[in-house]
C-alpha cells in the first residue's frame, strides 16, 4: 500500500512525459493550428460591442469582404507585441475589414486596453464567455484568423503575428 | 578558430566527466582516487575554455560561428557582447553547463560530509553533467560554423539589450542549475542511507543558497518587465515566468522542511521527495520554454529534436530518481509531534500550502497540452485562472507565518501571547482605517491586514528577542524573522500596486502642462539622440506637486537600426510610497499620447526581495 502511495510522484511524470511526447511527434507546432477549420465556412457568429453593450455586431453583414479577425485581452502580454503591427496592416490594406475580439475579459479592461494601446481594429466586440473562441477553435491568445470575400477562412495564425508573418503568410492572402 | 577550441574544450569536458564516472567505480584503489579528482578539475578547465572561446567570440565579433552571427552585431555595446553569450539558446545552455560543473568543483571542496558520501554525490553530479553536455553537444551546439562569409550579424533581440537582464539569466542559473547538486545530494544520500544531520546541514545550506539566487533571478526579471515593457506592470502569469515560479515554490518548501528535519529527525522521505521535485520541475520548465510547445515572450529558437531530447532527460532523471525513492526512500517510526499550534504542525501547513500551489501551477502550465491531446481542441490557460486559484492558495501559507519563527518545536504555548493578540487589534484596526480611506475592495482588506500583521509580529518577536538576548548572535535568533518581515513588505506591495494602481491617458503638447490631483506634470522638450546601435527619442518631462518641482522624469522610445524594433523605455519616478510610470506613445497632430500609471507602494516589493535575499545570505554564512 506503501509503496503504491510512493509511486504517485513515478506516475504523474510518466503521464505528463507521455503527454508531451505524443503532443511532439505529432508535430503540433503551437503556431500552426489544427486544420479543422480552415478552408471552410466562418461560422456565422453575433458578437457584443465592446463599446456599446447594446448594439451587436453580426458576422454576416460583412459578407463579401476580407476580414482579418483578431482574439486578444487585456491580461494577454504576446498580443501588446503584436498590437502596433495591425495599424500597419490597416494603413496599407484599408479595404479589408478588421474585427477585434476582446476575448475572456472583463468590458472595462478591454476599453482601457484598446485606450493605452490604441484601437486598429474597424469592429471590436466582447467575449467575455469565450463562446465565440470556442466556435472558432480559439486555444491561446492571440489568435488571428483571415477570412477571404467568400466566407471562407484562408488562414490561421497563433501566437504574436511579427512582420516576418505579415508579409509571408497575410498579405498572400489580403492582396 | 575560436569556435573549433570552443567545442575541443566543450567535447574534453565530456570526456573528463565520463573518466570522473568510470573511475568512480574503482574508487578503492587509490591511484583512482587521484584520478577521479583530476578528472573532475580537468572537466572545469574544459567547460571553462569552451565557455570563454564563445564569450571571446562574441567579443570580436566573430562571425564565422553561426550561432555569434544569429545574435551579435558588431554595433553592439560591449556589455550586450559579452551578456550576448548566454542571450540565445545555445549560449545560455553552455551557460548552464558551465554553471553545474562549478557546482560539482565548489562541492568537492567540502570536508565535513563522508568520504562515500561526498564521492556518490559528484559522482550524480557529473551523471548529470554527461546528460546535459550529450544534449548540447547532439541538439544543441554553439560552435556551428558558419556556412555562407558574412561581414555582420543579424543583432540581439533590442528589449535584451538592458542591464538587469543582462545579469538575470545567470542568477536564475546557478537557481536552477544549483538544484542539480541538491538532487545529487539526495539520491547520494538516500542510496548509501546517510540521511543523517551531518547529510541535513549540507544539503539546507546549498538550498538555500540555490534558493536565494532563483530569488534573485525572478526579481530581477521582473523588475526589467516593469520597466522594460512598459505595461505598467510587473507579473504577467507568462509561461515562463510560472515555470520558473514552481522550482522557487518547490525550493522554498525544501529550505522550510529540512528546518522540521534539523530539529525534529522526521519527514526525511517528504525533503527526498522535495529534493527530487525541485530539478525535476527545473528541467520540466527548460522543456516548455526551449522545445517550443508554449507560446510566451521568451522566445528561443525551437526545434523538435530539442524538445524530444529533453524529455527523454526530463524521463530518465526524473524517473530514475523516483524510482530511488521508491525503493529506498527513509522511513521512520517517530510521530510527529502536531499539537493545534507548534512550530511543526505550522511548518507542514506551510509545506502542504505550497505543495498545492505548485500543482496548481504546473496544472495551469500543462493543461493545454493534456487538452489538446485527448481531444483535439485547444484552449489557453491565462492571468484569471493564475491569479483567483494560487493567491487564494497561498493565504493559510501567509497566515502562519507570521508568528510561526516564534512558536515552540514542543508545545503548544507562544511566549507572551498577550502581546500578539494586542498586535493583532491593532493592525486589524488599522486596516479598517486604511479601507475606510482607501476604496473598499476585499482583496485589498485581506493584503493589506496579512502584510500589516506579518511585519508588526516579525518587529514585535525580534524586539523580543533582543530583550531577551541582548543583541546576543542577533542574526541566529531572527533571521527567520528578518526573512517573514520581507516577506510581509513584498505582500504589502503586491497588494497595493496590483489593486490601487490609477492608469491615465492624456495628450500632450511640447510646453503644455497637465494637472492630475495635485501633482502637475509638463513636457518640457523632445530630443532626438543618436547612439550607436540605435536612435531614441525622449521626452523629457517635469514633475510638479503643488508648484513645486519634483523631478524630472525621461520617457523614451528606441529604434533599433540593426533588428528595425521599437521598444518603449518607460520613465519612471520612484518614490517610497508611489512610482510615477509614464509610457509616451504615438504622436497625433503634434499631440503626444501618454499613458501615466500611479503605483502605490510598488519600491516594498523591491526592499521585501531584498530583505529576503539579505537574511538567505546569512543564513547561507552562519555557522
Amino acid at each position: 500500500m506503501k509503496k503504491i502511495f510512493l509511486s504517485v510522484p513515478l506516475i504523474i511524470v510518466i503521464l505528463i512525459t507521455i503527454f508531451c511526447l505524443v503532443f511532439l511527434l505529432q508535430n503540433r507546432d503551437p503556431t500552426k493550428p489544427p486544420s479543422a477549420l480552415l478552408n471552410k465556412n466562418l461560422p456565422d457568429f453575433d458578437i457584443i460591442n465592446l463599446f456599446d453593450n447594446t448594439n451587436i455586431i453580426s458576422s454576416k453583414n460583412f459578407k463579401g469582404n476580407i476580414m482579418l479577425i483578431n482574439f486578444f485581452a487585456s491580461w494577454c502580454s504576446p498580443c501588446k507585441i503584436e498590437h502596433p503591427l495591425f495599424f500597419e496592416i490597416k494603413k496599407n490594406y484599408p479595404s479589408i475589414i478588421l474585427i477585434g475580439i476582446d476575448y475572456k475579459d472583463k468590458g472595462e479592461e478591454g476599453i482601457n486596453y484598446l485606450k493605452t494601446m490604441g484601437n486598429p481594429y474597424d469592429y471590436v466586440g466582447v467575449d467575455n464567455k469565450g463562446s465565440i473562441g470556442l466556435e472558432l477553435g480559439v486555444f491561446g491568445l492571440p489568435e488571428t484568423f483571415i477570412v477571404n470575400s467568400k466566407g471562407i477562412i484562408v488562414h490561421k495564425h497563433l501566437g504574436p503575428i511579427t512582420k516576418k508573418i505579415i508579409t509571408n503568410e497575410i498579405i498572400p492572402f489580403i492582396q | 578558430m575560436i569556435s573549433l577550441i570552443g567545442f575541443i574544450g566543450l567535447i574534453m569536458s565530456f570526456f573528463c566527466n565520463v573518466v570522473v564516472v568510470t573511475s568512480y567505480y574503482f574508487r578503492i584503489n587509490k591511484r583512482f582516487n587521484q584520478i577521479f579528482y583530476l578528472a573532475l578539475y580537468c572537466g572545469l578547465f574544459f567547460i571553462c575554455l569552451s565557455f570563454f572561446s564563445l564569450m571571446f567570440a562574441y567579443l570580436s565579433s566573430d562571425f564565422s560561428n553561426f550561432n555569434v552571427f544569429q545574435n551579435s552585431h558588431s554595433s553592439k555595446p560591449l556589455l550586450y557582447k559579452i551578456t550576448g553569450t548566454w542571450g540565445n539558446h545555445e549560449g545560455s545552455m553552455l551557460l548552464w553547463l558551465l554553471i553545474m560543473n562549478i557546482y560539482n568543483i565548489v562541492f568537492s571542496f567540502n570536508t565535513t560530509l563522508e568520504d562515500i558520501l561526498k564521492k556518490l554525490t559528484i559522482f550524480f553530479q557529473s551523471s548529470l553533467y554527461l546528460c546535459f553536455s550529450l544534449f548540447v553537444i547532439l541538439t544543441s551546439n554553439p560552435f556551428l560554423v558558419n556556412s555562407i562569409e558574412v561581414n555582420e550579424g543579424l543583432g540581439l533581440n533590442p528589449i535584451l539589450q538592458d542591464p538587469a537582464l543582462a545579469i538575470h539569466p545567470p542568477f536564475l542559473y546557478i537557481g536552477y542549475v544549483g538544484f542539480s547538486l541538491i538532487l545529487s545530494l539526495a539520491l547520494a544520500g538516500t542510496i548509501s542511507d546517510k540521511l543523517d544531520n551531518l547529510w541535513i546541514k549540507v544539503i539546507k545550506r546549498w538550498t538555500m543558497f540555490c534558493w536565494l539566487m532563483l530569488t534573485g533571478g525572478i526579481a530581477l526579471g521582473s523588475y526589467w518587465a516593469y520597466y522594460e515593457l512598459g505595461w505598467g506592470g510587473w507579473w504577467f502569469w507568462d509561461p515562463v515566468e510560472n515555470v520558473s515560479l514552481m522550482p522557487w515554490i518547490a525550493g522554498l518548501a525544501l529550505v522550510h522542511s529540512l528546518m522540521i528535519t534539523q530539529q525534529e529527525q522526521l519527514l526525511k522521505r517528504w525533503i527526498v521527495f522535495l529534493s527530487i521535485l525541485c530539478f525535476s520541475l527545473s528541467i520540466l520548465g527548460t522543456f516548455l520554454v526551449r522545445s517550443g510547445i508554449l507560446t510566451s515572450v521568451h522566445s528561443f529558437a525551437t526545434d523538435a529534436s530539442r524538445g524530444i531530447f529533453i524529455l527523454i532527460l526530463f524521463l530518465t532523471i526524473t524517473g530514475f530518481s523516483f524510482i530511488v525513492f521508491i525503493l529506498k526512500a527513509p522511513h521512520s517510526n517517530k510521530k510527529l509531534n502536531l499539537l493545534f499550534i507548534n512550530k511543526t504542525s505550522a511548518l507542514i501547513i506551510n509545506n502542504i500550502v505550497m505543495l498545492i500551489a505548485c500543482i496548481t501551477l504546473l496544472l495551469g502550465t500543462i493543461y493545454p497540452i493534456i487538452v489538446e491531446v485527448l481531444t483535439n481542441k485547444r484552449i489557453s490557460v491565462g492571468a484569471p485562472y493564475y491569479n483567483s486559484t494560487v493567491i487564494p492558495i497561498l493565504l493559510p501559507g501567509f497566515l502562519i507565518m507570521s508568528i510561526a519563527p516564534m512558536l515552540s518545536w514542543q508545545s503548544n504555548k507562544l511566549v507572551k501571547l498577550k502581546n500578539y493578540i494586542y498586535l493583532l487589534i491593532v493592525t486589524g484596526i488599522s486596516t479598517v482605517l486604511i479601507a475606510y480611506l482607501t476604496k473598499f475592495n476585499i482583496w485589498a482588506f485581506i493584503g493589506t491586514i496579512l502584510s500589516l500583521w506579518i511585519i508588526a509580529t516579525s518587529l514585535l518577536s525580534i524586539l523580543h528577542n533582543c530583550l531577551k538576548n541582548k543583541f546576543n548572535k542577533f542574526f541566529i535568533y531572527n533571521n527567520a524573522l528578518i526573512a517573514h518581515l520581507g516577506v510581509g513588505f513584498v505582500i504589502l506591495g503586491i497588494t497595493f500596486s496590483s489593486i490601487f494602481q490609477t492608469k491615465n491617458n492624456f495628450e500632450i503638447e511640447t510646453g503644455e502642462t497637465i494637472n492630475a490631483g495635485e501633482y502637475s506634470l509638463r513636457l518640457n522638450n523632445l530630443q532626438m539622440l543618436e547612439k550607436n546601435n540605435f536612435q531614441e527619442l525622449q521626452g523629457v518631462f517635469l514633475l510638479y506637486k503643488k508648484d513645486k518641482l519634483l523631478t524630472s522624469i525621461k520617457s523614451s522610445k528606441r529604434y533599433y537600426y540593426v533588428s528595425k524594433i521599437i521598444t518603449t523605455e518607460a520613465g519612471i519616478y520612484h518614490d517610497w510610497l508611489k512610482d510615477f510610470y509614464l509610457v509616451l506613445s504615438d504622436e497625433k497632430n503634434n499631440k503626444w499620447s501618454i499613458t501615466i500609471y500611479h503605483n502605490p507602494l510598488v519600491s516594498f516589493i523591491w526592499i521585501g526581495v531584498i530583505i529576503m535575499i539579505f537574511s538567505g545570505m546569512v543564513g547561507v554564512l552562519k555557522r
